[in-house]
């Protein structure tokens, strides 16, 4: 099944149309316009405020751009996998699957904060992406998967 | 993503972007803002109306006003709404382009 057939095939039939749980991505950047869409229905169902739906936008831009850019170097036509739960009442997990080569957006020393950071850390390509993955996801969590990689970014939900 | 200028007093540009500065709005205005920020002498950057702002974005922020700064010009940033100024202070850009909400004190730090 290609990828677009896939998206195409989890639209939920039933009378009440829910937001897919699932969203896949190509790896190029025009893909990244559904992702916004695929969010703000996401937003409505779980009634997220719009402080923490800034920060969703945020942390899926960074994440899946990151994957796009330097996760497969810019070669199109791999995928990237989006997937949404709600594993408690007041919870919303996404989960980034890749199958890039490894790559540890946690890993120490990535997040250079410099106290006066310079024009040139705002202007490599995704300069300060990791940063505000980091400083607005509510948890972060990486995994090496055998032939590639799972990021989950996990929001909690005023009560 | 929309871009639009306007020349205010005291050789004041304002350049008010308006939409989501995301990888496609950045895409969307940075030829713009380049042009803008080679005469520029004193750049606004006017962000009321913008509703997002990702890393993309703040690049497309930054590489114009270096290009202003490079020629001894002066930038501001007037007016981001709560969440986007979250953004801006997390990745650190306040500490080089200053943040104003009174137009006044914006145009003051200009001059």
């Amino acid at each position: 099944m290609s990828i677009s057939s896939y998206s195409a095939a989890i639209m939920p039939a039933e009378d009440t149309v829910r937001p897919a749980p699932r969203l896949i991505l190509r790896s190029q950047l025009d893909d990244m316009a559904l992702l916004w869409p695929w969010v703000e229905a996401l937003v409505a169902e779980y009634a997220v405020p719009a402080d923490t739906a800034f920060a969703i936008h945020l942390c899926l831009e960074e994440a899946v751009s990151n994957v796009i850019r330097h996760g497969y170097s810019g070669e199109p036509s791999h995928a990237v996998t989006v997937d949404c739960a709600s594993p408690g009442e007041r919870n919303l997990v996404f989960t980034i699957e890749d199958q890039a080569p490894p790559f540890d957006p946690l890993a120490p020393g990535l997040i250079d904060e410099p106290a006066a950071p310079s024009p040139e850390d705002y202007l490599r390509p995704g300069g300060r992406g990791i940063l505000l993955l980091h400083k607005f996801a509510g948890s972060l969590a990486y995994e090496r998967l055998s032939g590639g990689n799972r990021l989950t970014i996990g929001f909690v939900l005023p009560g | 993503m929309q871009i639009s200028t306007q020349d205010l007093d005291g050789g004041v540009t304002r350049v008010e972007l308006d939409g989501r500065m995301d990888i496609a709005g950045a895409a969307a205005v940075d030829l713009k803002m380049n042009l803008i920020a080679g005469s520029a002498k004193k750049l606004l950057i006017d962000l009321q109306k913008v509703t997002f702002l990702g890393s993309m974005g703040l690049r497309s922020i930054v590489l114009p006003a270096r290009a202003v700064h490079s020629r001894g010009g002066k930038v501001v940033i007037f007016a981001p709404n709560e969440m986007v100024e979250g953004v801006l202070k997390a990745s650190g850009i306040d500490s080089l382009l200053p943040i104003h909400h009174d137009l006044a004190a914006a145009m003051a730090a200009l001059q």
